[in-house]
């Protein structure tokens, strides 16, 4: 069973267009003529546990117990590939503290079958240094570095006793877009054979959020802790999260007819 | 038949208290930006921010606005004022709220579309994200661009000048962003004495001691302070002593690379004069300084430019002469230039 919420404005990228991500009002108005669309539904877990902020403790491969306080990232660029395969320019920032976040509308895919998911995980350099960019790459969502220039691709704050840091915090910002530390990760995932964007329905793919995946290699957050600029770490760190998602489920929603 | 002057005064008082700042209105052929000839191409994308009058003046309320500060005391304009080229002239380092002192100079703001890098150590990278940084350092306006757009959104003013300049009334980040770069992209400086005598026109004629001030120039100055902007827009470690208890490393804070230790940005030294104290600290209040430092002051390290390898020599009357070539840098068309005032409208 799906909740949907509605979802604040999310402003699409004029110019480039060829998916839109739109604002979803209510679930129930989609018409015969939504069949260009997909619904994304993003599921933060902690192997494979429900996700609850800085209530819920959770341990880490290393075996330390830790706790989530902030949780955010920008997926992009989201494709279907069959074949083909088609770039759009569309930006979502997922924020676990926001549940309007959790829900996006994907517009304007061609009907038809495909084989492949295709995203980013974070924003390309493009967008880095186009200046003051709209909707969720507006910087005022707070996912932009000031003193040096470019967006945070993924931002994960919490605590753990194992930290001897202020507040036993742990800050990971990771960004960066220049090479050899450019930190934007192309994930290419696997769609069930039977997936289709047809007449009638609109898939609901179920993204699973895997927060495991960033202490993933036995990371020990009693030496590494804090990560808030660009360079080796961080890209190193955007290696252990780019596993974090997967495909959960993929449900049709079957559509109102009128 | 004319008025009595008792009544015409008056008279063209009320008129101006009626008008207010519209005496000065702007229209949209006031706001051509110019690309002087022989200039290069800007680096800034207009196409992506057009500049109308009404964009224009919602940057140039913001830019004198307090609001952008936390506790509503400091502006863009409190450390860059327009007749020292748009710097804070006599401050070694830039000041914030509660009387917070940063670590570096304040730069001066012209020809911006030139730049290819913002600040000291470069770590902007398009004009219109470089507000972000005054607004949001601690030392500066210590806000949120967050805190800004919701402040901004409670003031029917403002709302009814965004819904003037983009269309409609919301107020967002981008578009804070974006009108402000529009006000400050349009600080173009290209009229001073200089200019004239490289064009030919009247008003260009330079002195003897001007001339070889300016020969001496490009013999000594020129690699990284180039014709027309001045800077070369690159990153050089100049030989000055590092100040231990700001240690500012440069550029190399980010770029993680040692070869950028203690480098600074090469500033333009267009209304140089009226831009003083000098270096990314401010640390010397006169241009003679600043040459005596070249010649005399070096400090060796392994990033030192290369043009400060081998010794500058420069005897005093060849000091002066430089001098008075940097004075003619100074654009009074641009220092007095009424389209940049702060209008309270």
């Amino acid at each position: 069973m799906l909740v949907f919420i509605v979802l604040q404005e999310i402003a699409s990228m004029p110019g480039h267009c060829f998916a839109q991500v739109e604002p979803l009002k209510k679930v129930n108005m989609f018409s015969r003529s939504d069949t260009d669309k997909v619904l994304f539904e993003i599921v933060p877990v902690f192997n494979g546990k429900p996700l609850q902020l800085s209530k819920q403790y959770y341990v880490n491969e290393h075996g330390d117990t830790l706790y989530i306080d902030v949780f955010r990232f920008y997926i992009t660029n989201i494709s279907f590939t069959c074949n083909r395969n088609a770039i759009n320019k569309n930006s979502h920032l997922f924020d676990v503290a926001d549940s309007s976040t959790y829900d996006f509308l994907l517009k304007k895919i061609p009907p038809g079958h495909y084989d492949g998911l295709q995203f980013t995980i974070g924003v390309d350099s493009i967008d880095n240094t186009s200046g003051a960019n709209e909707g969720d790459l507006d910087p005022v969502k707070g996912m932009y570095w000031a003193w040096n220039s470019g967006y945070i691709m993924a931002k994960l704050e919490g605590h753990s006793k194992v930290c001897k840091t202020l507040h036993q915090a742990f800050e990971f910002h990771i960004g960066g877009y220049m090479p050899p530390n450019n930190t934007a990760r192309p994930v290419l995932l696997k769609l069930p054979a039977s997936f289709a964007i047809l007449e009638h329905d609109i898939p609901c793919i179920t993204l699973k959020v895997d927060i495991a995946a960033w202490f993933s290699g036995n990371l020990d957050i009693s030496k590494i802790n804090y990560i808030v600029t660009p360079g080796k770490e961080a890209n190193e760190m955007a290696d252990k999260y780019v596993k974090m998602i997967s495909v959960d489920t993929v449900e049709y929603l079957r559509c109102r007819s009128q | 038949m004319p008025f009595p002057i008792k009544i015409a005064l008056p008279a063209f008082l009320f008129a101006l208290i009626l008008t207010g700042s519209s005496a000065f209105d702007l229209q949209q052929d006031e706001l051509k930006f110019v690309v002087p000839q022989g200039w290069p191409k800007p680096v800034y994308n207009f196409t992506k921010n057009r500049i109308t009058a009404d964009g224009f003046k919602l940057g140039r309320k913001l830019f004198f606005d307090p609001i952008l500060s936390r506790d509503g005391s400091t502006s863009c304009a409190s450390c860059h004022t327009q007749w020292s080229g748009f710097t804070h002239v006599d401050h070694s380092l830039s000041h914030g709220i509660n009387g917070r002192k940063g670590k570096r100079n304040s730069l001066t703001l012209f020809n911006l579309a030139w730049n290819t890098s913002f600040m000291w150590d470069g770590g902007v990278n398009n004009l219109e994200v470089q507000p972000l940084s005054p607004i949001t350092n601690p030392m500066e306006m210590d806000n949120t661009l967050a805190n800004v757009v919701k402040k901004l959104d409670t003031s029917k003013a403002y709302r009814t000048r965004f819904f003037l300049a983009f269309g409609d009334s919301a107020v967002t980040g981008q578009r804070v962003l974006k009108a402000i770069a529009q006000f400050t992209v349009m600080f173009e400086s290209f009229n001073s004495k200089y200019d004239k005598y490289v064009r030919h026109e009247p008003g260009g004629e330079m002195s003897e001691q001007e001339l070889n001030g300016l020969k001496l120039f490009r013999q000594n100055c020129e690699s990284c302070h180039n014709e027309p902007l001045f800077t070369n827009n690159s990153f050089q470690n100049t030989g000055l002593a590092v100040d231990t208890e700001l240690n500012d490393m440069g550029r190399m804070a980010i770029t993680h690379d040692f070869h950028d230790s203690l480098r600074f940005k090469v500033p333009s030294l267009r209304n140089v004069v009226n831009s003083y104290p000098y270096m990314h600290d401010g640390r010397f209040h006169t241009l003679m300084q600043v040459l005596d430092h070249y010649t005399d002051g070096i400090v060796e390290s392994p990033s030192l430019a290369k043009e400060f390898r081998k010794p500058m020599i420069l005897t005093i009357e060849d000091k002066q002469d430089i001098i008075a070539f940097l004075q003619i840098l100074t654009d009074k068309e641009f220092l007095f230039d009424m389209r940049f005032r702060d209008y309270r409208d």
